[in-house]
């Protein structure tokens, strides 16, 4: 980090910035041509006009676009999202409990993905064009051209229903709603934390089928990338080197591979950290996961602008926040940068 | 291959974990019940605000009404022991009963409470608005007599049995009015407050709703009819029709609804689990925009009417959802006509289509909410009308997106729901009979006559004068009046299929008594391991 000039820092703070209003911008305009009608979702089918246009004057929509976005940059501004048509809370209170079962679960799915994706590929590589390295590739190819929709059902059947390995959908039974406070949001830790075991294991069964199903995907991609970066690396001089000194594979993947593609891997999981926060969405719907893709989805479908934007920015910020994280990552591990920088 | 190794561990270690993990519990516990449905719709618990089906459900036993309707459709007391009225008013007598928070159910909470339901003006005022009530006169036409008296003015379109009826709906539950001023804010009459909480004498009190997520109702362990058998009412969110067939397999949820016809078939041979098959008294119905310059036509109506395939989509697509039938009253109900001579008749439609000048055909636009059944409803309609030389488009939009179209009569053809505001003629044709006024200008789009720019004062006055004949047999014969000038005027309101809820129930589940409009009681609701 030190390596980083501060002008630098600035300089991507900046792009952060102006890039999160052009997404805030997009997102406003694409939410107000779409006919979704907020008003009708409050009053009711029945009402008569009068109810309906007092609403519509209450909530702004009378006015014209360039003055609603002009109001809610300045409520933003100000740190306030507004209030959300679909619970009447403040938005920023809805995203507090929404974002973090979002977070676990994404969390989750990239450990499991990078544990199970990088050494797949790189296992891929080492036996290129034998039989592990085409069942990886088969595997591979399953978890990106199947849709998690099927494959969250089928998990269901299986390993739920059938096997009864797992919890069903929710993040935790019924009966378990409601004793852990959250701290963190996040359940697994905050029942660690108070103690309440029982809550823990439940959880964990609850969430690890949909983090497995998430985390299958962004396995395939992984697995593709990293099979690719080694590849590279194993052709290079300083590996044919290395073998010649009589390095065994494993020391050569671990002591010259791994930090040679480190910085691409990184970029990648970066991506798939991003991707699976926002590809939640279906899994959350099949696994009632009340995460931020079904907030988002139902804000969607009664047209209710102040949470679609608020979950909008939530999601951009933290992908635009990974990148930006492996962009300074790449200054630590990869000395290159390091000395362009200086 | 140190790292790899310890990728490998921690991965087996956490499979391990999850294997040895205690076995999960398979049932629900015996003193809760737990209820899988979707809750999308759910965007308030306001009593006299809410009127989506899901919503009602809760409100139902969050809080009493002055009188409730059973099942099958009689008025019995609730909060009112009972009523007397003189053809000028209705007085009500209340029993001794408390709220949740201690307080007395008194006269002056049901005078704030109806007042309250007209000054919120909402979806839900409309019932009364459109028999003589309104935010204005509400203050002269409702009374407290006296602390256990209520006294309510009936205007000259309606009866003391139709107020009755509207005094049974979940908009008219009677709200906590000292707990509900404690929470006025902005001149909302509580309205952001009640969203989200309960003030009612109802035998649950509402512990945490989280929307889309789940909803907990806990036992009024002093309510009026004695405490309720089950400790604690558990409503969760499952969108999925096949996840939820799953959680009821397992038996994590007792009952369930919003299945797809596919998932509830699968419980019709299964021994644990019962299908109940809830007659709503409301309707599937296929809306015609008589503002058209096709649909205006009589005749291009009742081509439509025998361009469909009434029985072939009952038995391919609405199965257990619903029955065709083309008179908006159920077949069951007590002076209902039989269906007219409707059917599917290629020949026939065609030439009445030539009889209206249109020979060679012409297209139109089908709107529908994107949901089943009715989005392959939509697909049936289509290809039936394409026989008859009907092109049609289907539009699919969401609820708020085909409602608001539906509302400014900007559509063909559309397709919405409705249920029956009372259990008999008057009330079933509550929807399709009515339209005082049909200029644009009227902008009356909370009317679904209104919306189909059918103009129907014939039909709208026999209503009138039927809401408001005391004499039994004189409305009965106007009941049939209505019914049959309503086949004659080739409605633009046709209705198709009459609408079910299905259910599924595990078998432990005893004394769940599903109710048409769904006000569906839990206090006496238990489990065959519970007693």
């Amino acid at each position: 980090m030190k390596e980083l000039s501060v002008a630098e820092f600035g300089r991507r703070i900046a792009h952060l910035i102006v890039s999160l209003f052009i997404l805030l911008l997009v997102t406003f305009v694409i939410g107000r041509v779409l006919p979704a009608d907020p008003v009708g979702a409050i009053v009711g089918e029945l009402a008569d006009p009068a109810a309906y246009a007092a609403v519509r004057q209450r909530l702004g929509l009378d006015l014209p676009v360039y003055e609603q976005f002009f109001i809610y940059l300045k409520g933003l501004a100000h740190g306030d999202f507004g209030t959300a048509i679909l619970t009447g809370n403040p938005v920023s209170a809805d995203l507090a409990q929404a974002f973090p079962a979002t977070f676990e679960l994404a969390t989750l799915a990239v450990v499991i993905s990078t544990f199970v994706g990088v050494p797949l590929g790189l296992v891929a590589a080492l036996f290129r064009d034998r039989l592990i390295d085409k069942i990886a590739r088969v595997v591979s190819l399953v978890g990106h051209s199947i849709p998690v929709f099927w494959f969250g059902i089928v998990g269901l059947v299986v390993f739920y229903a059938g096997l009864n390995w797992v919890g069903g959908p929710g993040r935790v039974d019924v009966y378990y709603e409601g004793i852990v406070t959250p701290r963190t949001g996040l359940l697994l830790v905050d029942s660690l934390l108070q103690g309440e075991t029982d809550i823990f294991w439940n959880a964990l069964g609850h969430i690890i089928l949909p983090a497995f199903i998430l985390a299958y995907a962004a396995v395939a991609y992984i697995t593709r990338m990293t099979r690719s970066f080694t590849l590279e690396q194993l052709g290079q001089d300083y590996v044919i080197a290395a073998r010649a000194k009589g390095v065994g594979p494993a020391r050569t993947i671990v002591g010259h591979v791994l930090p040679n593609i480190a910085v691409q891997l990184i970029t990648i999981l970066a991506i798939s950290y991003g991707g699976l926060l926002e590809g939640a969405v279906v899994t959350e719907i099949v696994f009632s996961w009340p995460g931020i893709g079904q907030y988002m989805t139902n804000a969607l479908m009664i047209g209710d602008m102040n949470a679609i934007l608020a979950a909008t920015i939530i999601v951009g910020f933290f992908f635009m926040l990974l990148n930006f994280l492996a962009d300074i990552a790449y200054a630590v591990f990869d000395p290159r940068t390091r000395e362009a920088a200086r | 291959m140190k790292h790899f190794s310890k990728a490998m561990l921690i991965g087996s270690a956490i499979g391990m974990l999850t294997l040895a993990a205690p076995q999960l519990q398979a049932a629900t516990p015996k003193d809760q019940l737990v209820i899988g449905t979707s809750l999308a719709q759910v965007l308030s618990l306001d009593p006299q605000q809410a009127t989506e089906p899901k919503a009602l459900e809760i409100l139902a036993n969050l809080y009493d009404r002055l009188v409730a309707t059973t099942a099958d459709g009689r008025i019995v007391p609730q909060l009112a022991e009972s009523w007397a009225d003189d053809g000028k008013s209705l007085t009500l007598k209340l029993r001794d009963a408390a709220f949740v928070s201690g307080n007395p159910v008194t006269a002056n909470d049901v005078v704030f409470s109806l007042t309250r339901l007209m000054k919120l003006n909402q979806s839900g005022s409309s019932y009364f608005k459109r028999i003589g009530y309104s935010a204005e006169t509400i203050a002269n036409q409702i009374h407290a007599v006296d602390a256990k008296t209520v006294r309510i003015d009936l205007t000259d379109k309606v009866t003391a049995d139709g107020l009755l009826y509207r005094l049974a709906l979940g908009v008219s539950s009677i709200v906590d009015s000292a707990e509900v001023q404690k929470h006025m804010a902005n001149d909302d009459s509580g309205n952001a407050w009640l969203r989200t909480h309960s003030a009612g004498s109802g035998p649950f009190t509402l512990n945490k709703w989280t929307p889309n997520e789940i909803v907990i109702l806990d036992a009024n362990k002093t309510y009026v009819g004695g405490a309720p058998k089950m400790r604690r009412v558990i409503i969760r969110h499952v969108p999925e029709s096949q996840v939820e067939r799953l959680m009821l397999d397992r038996g994590d949820i007792d009952i369930g609804n919003a299945l797809s016809k596919s998932d509830l078939e699968t419980f019709e041979t299964k021994g644990n689990f019962v299908i109940q098959r809830v007659p709503t008294g409301g309707f599937y119905v296929l809306a015609m925009n008589a503002g058209n310059q096709y649909l205006a036509n009589p005749k291009v109506r009742e081509a439509i009417a025998y361009g469909i395939d009434y029985k072939g989509i009952e038995k391919t697509i609405m199965g257990p959802y619903g029955r065709a039938r083309n008179i908006p009253v159920p077949e069951n109900f007590e002076y209902a006509l039989p269906n007219p001579d409707w059917h599917l008749d290629v020949a026939k439609a065609k030439q009445l289509l030539a009889e209206a000048g249109f020979k060679d055909g012409f297209s139109l636009t089908l709107k529908t909410i994107s949901q089943t059944p009715r989005i392959d409803l939509a697909t049936a309609i289509q290809a039936s009308l394409g026989q008859i030389g009907i092109k049609v488009e289907i539009q699919q939009g969401n609820g708020s997106e085909i409602i608001a179209a539906h509302r400014a009569r900007n559509f063909d053809l559309l397709l919405p729901q409705t249920s029956a505001l009372m259990p008999n003629v008057l009330g079933s044709m509550d929807d399709f009979a009515n339209n005082p006024d049909n200029r644009l200008e009227a902008n009356n789009a909370g009317n679904f006559a209104w919306r189909s720019a059918w103009d129907i004062p014939g039909l709208t006055a026999l209503v009138e004068k039927t809401s408001v004949e005391p004499d039994a047999k004189k409305r009965t014969e106007l009941y049939t009046q209505m019914q049959q000038m309503f086949v004659d005027l080739k409605p633009a309101l046709l209705p198709l299929f009459e609408r079910f809820e299905p259910l599924v129930l595990s078998a432990r589940v005893k004394g769940y008594l599903a109710h048409p409009n769904q006000m569906t009681r839990l206090e006496n609701v238990t489990k065959a391991d519970a007693e």
